[in-house]
């Protein structure tokens, strides 16, 4: 993980106060370990403590200061901070903290993977209970099904092995294919895998409910898909073959546009309804993609797209000859 | 020096102040007073030096940094709240502020933390989630090495209600919005709202709904308005937001073993073509035979519908017939959006 560089405002705030409370525990440490431990730029680190040398308080008239520094022992790359016991500890975490921290817990103990790990249940009690006002759940999340093949996939990433499994593509065809496993997503209920496909020659994505029968294989994944770097998070990925294609959704159908790389600013149009530009790569998935909205996602152009949607809904209706969709996986 | 400047955050960046502000309620026992406290820390000293007879400016300015302490877990009381308004103290409780000595963690817990604080896909919670982390990694623990490599759960919350229902129930106010409901009716709900709940990816609402007189829930992309925060006027001035009382945790409980009950109690038969991509999702076994016939619970119908309508030309409804119908209604609107 890159190294943070600094942050502004809030951020700022609660890092001084966990750094002073972190050097009342420690004692005197080096840059280096105190960097390392923050995931932080050390020279923004540096700063910081010379901000922290530097401030005052002005108490019954007469000028403190709560922190003192040795800047010598600084410069030499060792912290040591004697403090006027201002703050000597971590402060408790806000409410709203804990509920994102609790919630994200509360995340991994709702999948199979971290389930069987009782201690999320206690962690998560034990961080609330470090918040100012007490014990505080906002948001929970429900358990979710099991994906039979997940577990068997993280194996293998984790012992850098490819796979074999069956899979069902979209055209409804069976086949087993190789795969270079690389990351498992588990985003709004389904479940994906990230991996190298030695066949396309690049990382796509498959349902891990289309795979079947999922072996561990004895070759290692190859030197280019152990070289790929940073996974995007989106679940698509952009290509330069891609169409351009505009819709309109209705609140009902905004998870469309954070799924999809938005290649405009989206635009209200008024009562809710957003307006932007989607990029699709193979535009007969185009219909499946947007009937599943029910109405409340929109193609605007171009025609050939609305015409995909048309005749997926109509066939769907049985009023037109079935065509099945085609797709690359 | 150059060198000495450039750390220095911009004129606008609040951090200063208000740790400032923070040590100098830490450091006095008994409070300080606004007076006081106006004069103790620089950028609030600046300000009254440049400001006439009235200070409302700087008392406005107080005023946001007291909200802004308090949203960030820092509790600015009042020891003695019955004195004048000239004499009010201010104060910071150690007992509010210190982390309980006794909440200890170790290496493979902050480990949790950490992959916990990365599940949130949206900005303003994962940085809640991140600030929340560089607090605890404060208390000196170094994370255990991760096992859990190679995977990314991640939660995602596409509805813009989202933020403003999470603060709302955290602050405890009453909330208004209109629910479209999927036949196309929208109605103005007022509801008490108690906790945001994921399930199988779609966020809701459970609430006290003031109308109904009942708990109900409420699926977030079916909000069509912005949020609103119930207020009242209390005088010419000024209005006050409607509070609440949280629920009891019985309550809360109490309402998700109902939508558990509910869900349980609605079910949908269906027939699924075999060795098709319906098959798979629904993780059918791959026995010798024909075509499986299933029988599924579900908690909306029209969640499952939009759910099952990506496998149209896989299945069959055999019951019950509002399902054929919300799957050939939803399918209808397709096509007349697109003729």
């Amino acid at each position: 993980m890159p190294k943070l560089k600094g942050f502004n405002g809030e951020d700022r705030y609660n890092f001084l106060l966990a750094l002073v409370g972190y050097l009342g525990h420690r004692g005197e440490v080096s840059v280096e370990e105190v960097s390392a431990h923050f995931e932080l730029d050390a020279n923004y680190l540096v700063k910081a403590l010379k901000s922290l040398n530097d401030a005052t308080a002005q108490v019954s008239g007469f000028e403190e200061w709560p922190f003192y520094i040795d800047i010598d022992l600084l410069d030499e790359g060792v912290v040591s901070m004697t403090t006027a016991e201002v703050i000597d500890d971590v402060p408790r975490l806000s409410t709203r903290q804990v509920a994102a921290l609790s919630a994200g817990l509360s995340y991994l103990s709702s999948i199979p993977e971290f389930a069987a790990n009782a201690d999320i249940k206690t962690l998560i009690e034990k961080v609330s209970s470090g918040s100012g006002l007490g014990r505080s759940e906002l948001i929970s999340i429900a358990p979710g099904s099991i994906e039979a093949g997940a577990e068997t996939l993280r194996q293998a990433i984790l012992s850098n092995r490819a796979v074999s499994c069956e899979y069902i593509n979209r055209k409804q065809e069976k086949s087993v294919r190789e795969i270079e496993p690389l990351r498992i997503d588990l985003t709004g209920g389904v479940w994906y895998l990230r991996g190298y496909c030695p066949i396309n020659k690049a990382v796509r994505n498959f349902l891990i409910e289309h795979m079947r029968s999922i072996q561990i294989l004895d070759r290692e994944i190859s030197d280019v898909a152990a070289k790929v770097g940073e996974i995007e998070d989106a679940t698509y990925v952009a290509e330069a073959t891609d169409t351009e294609v505009t819709v309109e959704v209705t609140p009902e159908a905004y998870r469309l546009i954070s799924e999809f790389q938005t290649i405009s600013e989206p635009k209200d149009v008024g009562s809710g309804t957003i307006r932007t530009q989607i990029k699709v790569g193979h535009l007969p998935n185009l219909g499946r993609l947007i009937a599943k909205y029910g109405g409340a996602a929109r193609v605007i152009e171009p025609a050939e797209a609305r015409e995909v949607v048309r005749n997926y809904a109509l066939s769907a209706l049985g009023a037109h000859p079935h065509e099945p969709d085609r797709e690359v996986e | 020096m150059a060198n000495e400047e450039s750390w220095k955050p911009a004129k606008t960046d609040k951090s200063e102040r208000l740790f400032q502000l923070t040590c100098v309620l830490l450091y006095s026992e008994r409070g300080l007073t606004k007076r006081e406290l106006f004069h103790a820390v620089d950028s609030y000293r600046n300000d009254l030096a440049k400001s006439s007879e009235d200070d409302y400016a700087l008392n406005k300015l107080f005023d946001r940094d007291k909200r802004d302490l308090r949203d960030m877990g820092i509790q600015v009381s009042n020891p003695d709240p019955k004195s004048d308004p000239d004499d009010m103290r201010y104060a910071i409780a150690a007992d509010t502020f210190l982390w309980p000595e006794d909440v200890k963690f170790d290496a493979q817990e902050l480990q949790l933390l950490n992959l916990a604080a990365q599940v949130w896909a949206q900005a303003s919670l994962s940085s809640e989630a991140n600030r929340g982390l560089v607090r605890l990694r404060g208390l000196g623990i170094e994370p255990a090495a991760s096992d859990m490599l190679g995977f990314a759960p991640r939660l995602r919350t596409h509805e813009p209600s989202f933020l403003p229902l999470s603060q709302a129930i955290e602050e405890r106010v009453e909330v208004s919005f209109d629910y479209r409901k999927p036949e196309g009716e929208t109605s103005k709900r007022t509801v008490q709202p108690w906790l945001l709940r994921s399930i199988d990816g779609q966020w809701l609402v459970m609430c006290w709904d003031k109308d109904q007189k009942a708990v109900r829930n409420f699926l977030l992309k079916r909000i069509v308005s912005k949020v609103i925060f119930r207020s009242v006027q209390v005088n010419e001035k000024d209005s006050e937001l409607v509070r609440f009382e949280s629920p009891s945790p019985e309550k809360v409980q109490e309402a998700i073993a109902d939508l558990e009950m509910h869900t349980a109690s609605q079910s949908a038969k269906l027939r699924i073509k075999r060795d098709s991509q319906a098959w798979f999702h629904f993780n059918l076994l791959d026995e010798q035979g024909k075509d499986a016939e299933i029988q599924i619970s579900y908690m909306d119908l029209h969640l499952l519908a939009e759910e099952l309508s990506e496998y149209m030309h896989d299945i069959t409804v055999l019951s019950p017939p509002e399902l054929s119908k919300a799957l050939r209604s939803r399918f209808e609107a397709v096509a007349n959006a697109h003729a």
